[in-house]
Formats: structure tokens, sequence, C-alpha cells
């Protein structure tokens, strides 16, 4: 049997429209693809496959939407194409249950390292996990080298260390967008892509509840941090933080209607220039 | 309430729009001949902002913001300073509501 | 070459999708080339289609084409720094079939016309730029050449829909070098508005448009501007003369604040919130700067062979483009079947344009486009006409009202415009309109 690279998808959008007030997310289809990560781990397979004459499967977890961007990965010379088809915004764990008999039997699984959506770059754990494999996972740089199958890769580690590994046999390994760029198509596979047949698979049911979310707080954005103000003792510190020391005056009461009320803030925060 | 478009800077503005930059430039421009050109057209007319004027006489053009418009290369007065094409496919900009 | 196909369509723009569906209806293989990640990314316009010539075609356009609102208001105005001068007109029959304008988002209702040609067995290749043309021994174009590995492709016909910089046309010797004073720059800003919001503004029934044409009120630069009602957007613009453009200190995108700051439009577009920016070149200048339509092998059609007709009161292309498309497509579907792709054996495509609108409306108002950017019709007529309503209609109680033709005199020489002028442009216009 001919050996087998699998890489692994994620289709997102990858420019969705939020809108400013509600943060409501508004869908754009056409804006489907991949990141630049999961190009990448295509790039890898596909170069991997060269050297061993390997065939490269390319399997997405999510619904039929996925098809087209996966005919994208047979333009770029992927020979198989596979969708499990399964509940979007299913947990990640559940998700590499559902790639992982799909994925099996292959010399190397890659994967981008996070998806474009906020992804949690838990999937290719998981996946390690699930098919009792080695896992090299965040790779900043892949060297594959002359040798059949294995590769050597940086990776990043907390603190800004590295660490150098040297991957042999079965793994799963996710790299970074900036590891490789994907090839361009040839125009005879941008032909044939469009009638590449994708297989669908069914998902597992999922193994045990999966967890729920039992509520959900906006975004916030980390504190910034302000270097203190000038002054001798903290209380003249933090009289200056709460603006006690502001020229009297300063403060105004107005009762207004809403509208009127947020045009007055308004003019009071440019006066006083705290606005850009 | 107008003034709240009108607080809406050019940066934010341009990045209302999508561009999916292009590994390689489809701008260029001849330094050499924009040191001697006195009218600098390409520098207000492009709509994108992209040419900017540099101490040294010539002129830093971007193109990973540009519109793919032509407009540039139609009003240059130096013969042949800017060379212009199209970007890579599927690279450039790409309109949604164009 | 690996690649062939009976003829190859470079640009999936309305002109490109028409010509690769006729030539799949006439059962031809065609491969149509988008270099836009989809049909339509790459494409920009103010916002009315007028699809009529459709109705023989895709005659259910009105019901599956992406449209976003019919155009049943049409408002003509004339501004000057401080003053504007509107003619309102409103058609219920416009909402009704046959319909006339109706506005649309470009990478939408392209993206759609593809799709109609792709169901009639066209092959759309996205994201693929065609880079040049080939050619054999004798001259003849033969296939072209793309930006992919191993991107060859034969055709025994090239349409080339490549759109207003005709790339290929200036390649295959039929078009000029270009002469900047023949495009304008149109800029444009889409500003979201809720649609309830949209029809109280601009005084609409649901699922109607309306359709602002706007003369003056781009300062220096000679140009016009234009607001059009999407379903939840605006599209407001200004098209501006490049020539002026470049002479002038004025970047494009202050005209365009300058236009939305206008008493006139800023209550319209007020509280928007922008979600787009773009700019294209308008080929403006019609039959003057129109390239010979065939080579041997070749066909130029839609904004490449400069079939937009920007005639002050008349602004269309998208139309004009559709229908030189689907000319270009049963023309050459033709000339593959004669077996003849010599400029000879493509010259029903002209033969097709001249018996149908698209030559005769450019012939029509071929001097239209250099009467209207003319330096009177841009700012002294605007003036001229603005001030004599503004003394019409100013009250100046105790002094008894002047006669009109003692106000009309007086406006006229204020703007500097001299009985002469306005004979010799009168009958210019009665020549080019009439």
């Amino acid at each position: 049997m001919r050996p087998l690279v699998a890489v692994c998808w994620k289709a997102v959008e990858l420019r969705a429209g939020v809108d400013p007030l509600t943060g409501e997310i508004r869908p754009d289809p056409r804006s489907l693809g991949v990141s630049p990560a999961d190009e990448a781990a295509l790039e890898w397979a596909l170069r991997a496959a060269e050297g061993t004459g390997a065939a490269v499967r390319v399997v997405s977890a999510g619904g039929p939407e996925a098809d087209g961007v996966l005919r994208q990965a047979a333009a770029a010379g992927a020979a198989e194409l596979v969708r499990v088809a399964i509940e979007p915004g299913s947990p990640s764990c559940e998700v590499a249950r559902a790639l992982a008999p799909h994925v099996a039997g292959a010399g190397l699984v890659w994967c981008g390292d996070v998806s474009l959506d906020r992804g949690s770059g838990a999937v290719p754990a998981f996946l390690a996990a699930e098919l009792g494999v080695a896992q090299a996972l965040g790779l900043l740089e892949v060297d594959l080298g002359a040798g059949a199958g294995g590769f050597s890769g940086l990776r990043r580690l907390d603190g800004g260390r590295r660490e150098r590994l040297r991957v042999e046999g079965p793994a799963v390994a996710s790299c970074e967008g900036g590891t490789a760029r994907l090839r361009r198509a040839s125009l005879h596979l941008m032909l044939e892509a469009r009638r590449a047949p994708v297989r669908i698979e069914a998902a597992p049911p999922p193994r045990r509840p999966a967890p729920h979310v039992v509520g959900r707080a906006p975004f916030r954005p980390r504190a910034r941090v302000v270097p203190p103000p000038p002054g001798e003792h903290a209380a003249d510190r933090v009289r200056a933080l709460i603006g006690a020391e502001a020229p009297a005056g300063r403060a105004r009461v107005v009762t207004l209607g809403p509208e009127e009320a947020a045009e007055a803030i308004l003019e009071a925060l440019a006066a006083w220039g705290e606005l850009p | 309430m107008t003034r709240r478009s009108a607080a809406v800077s050019f940066e934010d503005v341009m990045a209302t729009t999508e561009f999916r930059p292009a590994p390689a430039a489809h701008i260029t421009v001849d330094g050499d001949a924009c040191r001697g050109c006195t009218t600098r057209a390409c520098v207000t007319a492009c709509p994108a902002r992209l040419f900017v004027p540099i101490a040294d006489g010539g002129i830093l053009f971007n193109y990973e913001q540009c519109f793919e418009c032509g407009g540039c290369y139609l009003v240059c007065n130096e013969k042949g300073a800017i060379s212009w094409s199209y970007p890579e496919g599927g690279a450039g900009v790409v309109y949604r509501r164009g | 070459m690996a690649e062939r196909f009976d003829a190859v369509v470079v640009g999936a723009g309305p002109a490109g999708s028409m010509a690769a569906l006729q030539l799949a209806r006439a059962g031809r293989s065609v491969c149509l080339l988008e270099r836009g990640p989809f049909p339509g990314s790459k494409n920009l316009y103010g916002g009315v289609v007028y699809a009529r010539v459709l109705d023989g075609i895709l005659p259910r356009w009105a019901e599956e084409a992406p449209l976003e609102r019919f155009v049943t208001r049409r408002v003509t105005m004339v501004l000057t720094a401080t003053q504007s001068l509107a003619v309102d007109f409103r058609s219920s029959a416009w909402g009704e079939a046959p319909y006339n304008g109706a506005t649309a988002l470009r990478p939408e209702f392209d993206a759609w016309l593809a799709a109609q040609a792709e169901a009639e067995g066209a092959v759309l290749v996205c994201s693929t730029t065609a880079t040049g043309l080939l050619v054999d021994a004798s001259g003849a174009v033969v296939g072209v050449r793309t930006d992919r590995p191993g991107g060859e492709i034969g055709a025994g016909v090239v349409v080339a829909c490549d759109g207003v910089n005709a790339l290929l046309a200036k390649e295959a010797g039929l078009a000029e070098a270009p002469d900047p004073s023949h495009y304008t720059l149109g800029v444009k800003q889409v500003l979201r508005l809720p649609e309830a919001e949209i029809e109280r503004r601009f005084g609409l029934a649901p699922g109607e448009g309306a359709d602002f044409e706007i003369l003056g009120g781009t300062g220096e630069v000679p140009g016009g501007g234009f607001l059009y009602t999407n379903r939840d957007t605006l599209s407001v613009g200004v098209v501006l003369s490049l020539d002026g453009l470049s002479r002038s200190a004025v970047r494009p995108e202050e005209v365009l604040a300058g236009l939305t700051a206008h008493p006139a439009i800023a209550p319209l577009v007020d509280g928007g919130e922008v979600v787009e920016f773009g700019a294209h070149l308008i080929p403006e200048a019609g039959l003057e700067m129109m390239p010979r339509l065939a080579g041997d092998g070749i066909l130029v059609a839609g904004d490449a062979a400069g079939m937009c007709l920007a005639a002050g009161i008349w602004l269309e292309g998208v139309n004009f483009a559709m229908a030189s498309g689907s000319a270009a497509g049963e023309a050459a579907a033709e000339a593959l079947v004669a077996g003849d792709t010599t400029r000879r054996g493509l010259a029903g495509y002209e033969a097709r344009l001249s018996s149908g609108f698209v030559l005769a409306d450019h012939r029509r108002l071929r001097h239209a486009p250099g009467l209207v950017l003319s330096e009177r019709v841009q700012r002294r007529y605007p003036e001229m006409v603005c001030n004599l309503v503004e003394e019409l209609f100013t009250v100046r109680n105790p002094a008894p009202k002047p006669g009109v033709v003692q106000m009309a005199r007086r406006a006229a020489r204020r703007s500097g415009v001299g009985l002469g002028d306005l004979l010799r442009d009168g009958w210019r216009a009665w020549r080019t309109f009439g």
C-alpha cells in the first residue's frame, strides 16, 4: 500500500465582518479559506510526500461549505479529500476524535498550529493522544532533510525559549504559517480539482456529554499598564490618578436626553484632549 | 453627528477593504526618473495614497493596499517611470460591495 | 500545450461571463479566466445595473439576480459650494416588470452572472491572471499565458474582457497607447445604515431604490458624484477627471469628503458606518478611445473596448459590457463553426454591435464626454443656474422683484458666462443629445 501523509484543515472565514456596536458577526461564505498555518501544513506534507512517494490526504471536519476549500488542496496536489461531517462548534477533543480514524496509518499528520477563528490550537494535541503517536507542536522551522519519513524542527516553548526536535516515525506535527508558503497550483491541477471527489464520513457520536457553555462574557482587552504619575507621597499619586487635582470647573452636571448627553460627553472629552 | 464620519481616519477607511498581499510587487517605480519629476501626479492621484515622496527626491511606494485601478501609470508623465501590471491571481484587493 | 479550449474568455465580469455563456450555449468548450478569488471581487462601479439586455438571454434575471433595490426615484442634482438644485423624478412603473435600473453590488451580481455561464458549461478558473497572449508565426492569437505553472491555454478564439486597463488589447496591437484624458477615476465609499432608515430617509418603499446623479460638488477637480441606495448600505462616490486630479493638489478622498460634507448630501449619509472603500478607472471617452474590436483570433469587449457610457445624464456601463460580451460570444461561436477565426471571420461581432444599441449610443453621444467635463458645464453653469434660482426665490422686500430676464442676465454675468457661450454650448448639447 502507498504510504500516506495526512493534513488536517479547518475551513474558516478569513475576514469576518463584525458589527462595531453589537459585536454580531456578519458571515460571508465567499471569504471561506484556510489559515496560512494550514496552508503551510499542506506544503510540508506535499514536500514530505515528494521525498517518499507517499499520497497526501487532506481531512477536514465541518459542513458542506468546506468542500470547496478542500478542492483547493487538491489543486495544490493532494490526492485524497475527506470531510468528516461534524456539528459546527464541536469541542477540540471531539474534532480530534472525528478526525483520528481518517488520518490513522499516516506516517505524519500535519496541522496548522492554530486556526484563524480564535481556535485554541488544541486539536493537534488531542489528535496525537487519540492516535497514540508522538507530537511536535507549534513548529517555527521545519527541516525535512533527506530522511524518509522524519524531520527535525524548532519549537516554541513558554517564556521565549526554544526546543529543537528530531521526529522519526508516526507523529502529529503542527506548524506556524511562516514556515512555508503553499505552492501555486498548476493550471492543469486547477482544472482537475474542480471535479475532485470529496469523501464524506460521519463523525462518531460524542463520547461523553460535551462541556456546555453556561455563560459568555464579552471580549475584554487586557488592562493597559499606565506609568504612575509623579508625586512624592502615595496620596499625591492617587489624587493625580483620580483627577482630584484637576482644575475646578472641569466637572459639570447636565441633565439631557440620551443623545444630547452622549454628544455632551464627546464634546467634553474632546475639549479635555482625551479623544484622539 | 456628522463629526462621527469625519473622525474616521484614512487608515481606518482603508482597513475596511480587504487586501490579500501578493508575494511580489506588481508596481515598480524607477527612482531615478522620479528624482527628475516636478509634477508627481501619482502622489496626489493615487486613491490609496500608495506613493510618498521621500527626502532624496525619489518616490517610496507600497503595493499591498493597491486598488489596482491603473491611475498611477496613466498620470505619470516621466515615461515608463511606473511599470504596472496585475498582481498574481487570487492576490490583491477583494471587493465585497464594489 | 497542455490545456485547450475552443475559446478562452479573459475576465469574468459582465462582458466575459456573457461571452462565455453564449459560447457555451452554442456548444463550444470555453474557459473563463478570472484573476480575483471569485468573479466580481476586482470590480467596482457606481451602483446601477440596467439589465434589460438580459431579457432574451436570461429571462428570469429580475427574480434570480442578486439585486439590491429597483430604482424608482432618480434625482439629478447640480451642486455649488453652498447651493443645490435637484430634479427629483419618481416612477412607480420602474418598480415593476419590465423594470428599469436596479442597484446591485458587483461582487454579487458578477458572481451570479458567471454562475449562469458555468451552468451552461463554461469552465470558470479563478485566482488566475492572464499575463499575455500566445501568438503563432502569422501573428494570430492562439491562446493565453497565465501566471500558473503549466499555465498556457490554447484556444481558437480569445475574448479579451480584461477590464479598463485593456492589457491584452494593447499587447495584441489593437489599442493605442492610453491617453489619460480619456479616463476618469471613480472613488466610492459604502456606508452601512439600517434598511428601514434608508427607506425612511429617501422616502422609499421596501425594495425600491434611489439614484442620485450629481453634477459639480467636486471642487477644483472636474467630475461629478453619485449616491445610490442598496438594501442596507449606501454607495456614495465621486468620478474625477484623471487629468484634473493630477493637475490639482487635491486628493481623491478629500474630494469625496467634500461631497459627503455638502449640506445637501450630508443629511443623507449621516451616521453611516464605512464598510468599504475603493476606486476604479472608468473609460470615459467612448468612441474616441475605442480600440479595434477584432484581430486574428481575438475579440475585445466591455471596459477593455471602452464600452462605457459616461454622458452626463446617462451613466451606464454594465449593460454595454453585457451586450458587447454577448455579441462577442455569439460571433466567436459563429466563427468557430465556420472554421475562420481571422479578423474577417470575426467580423460578425462589430456587425452585431453596429445594429444594436452599443455602437449606436456611442456614435450618437460621441461628443458628450468632452462637453460634460468642460469647464463651463462643470463650474459656471451650475453656479449660474443655482444663482438664478436663488435670485428667483429670494424675497428682497421692500425692494420690488426684478424681471426674470434681468435676473438671468445678472446670474450669467456673475458666473462669467456670455450669451455666445450659452448659444455655442446649447448648440453642442442639441447636436449631442438631440
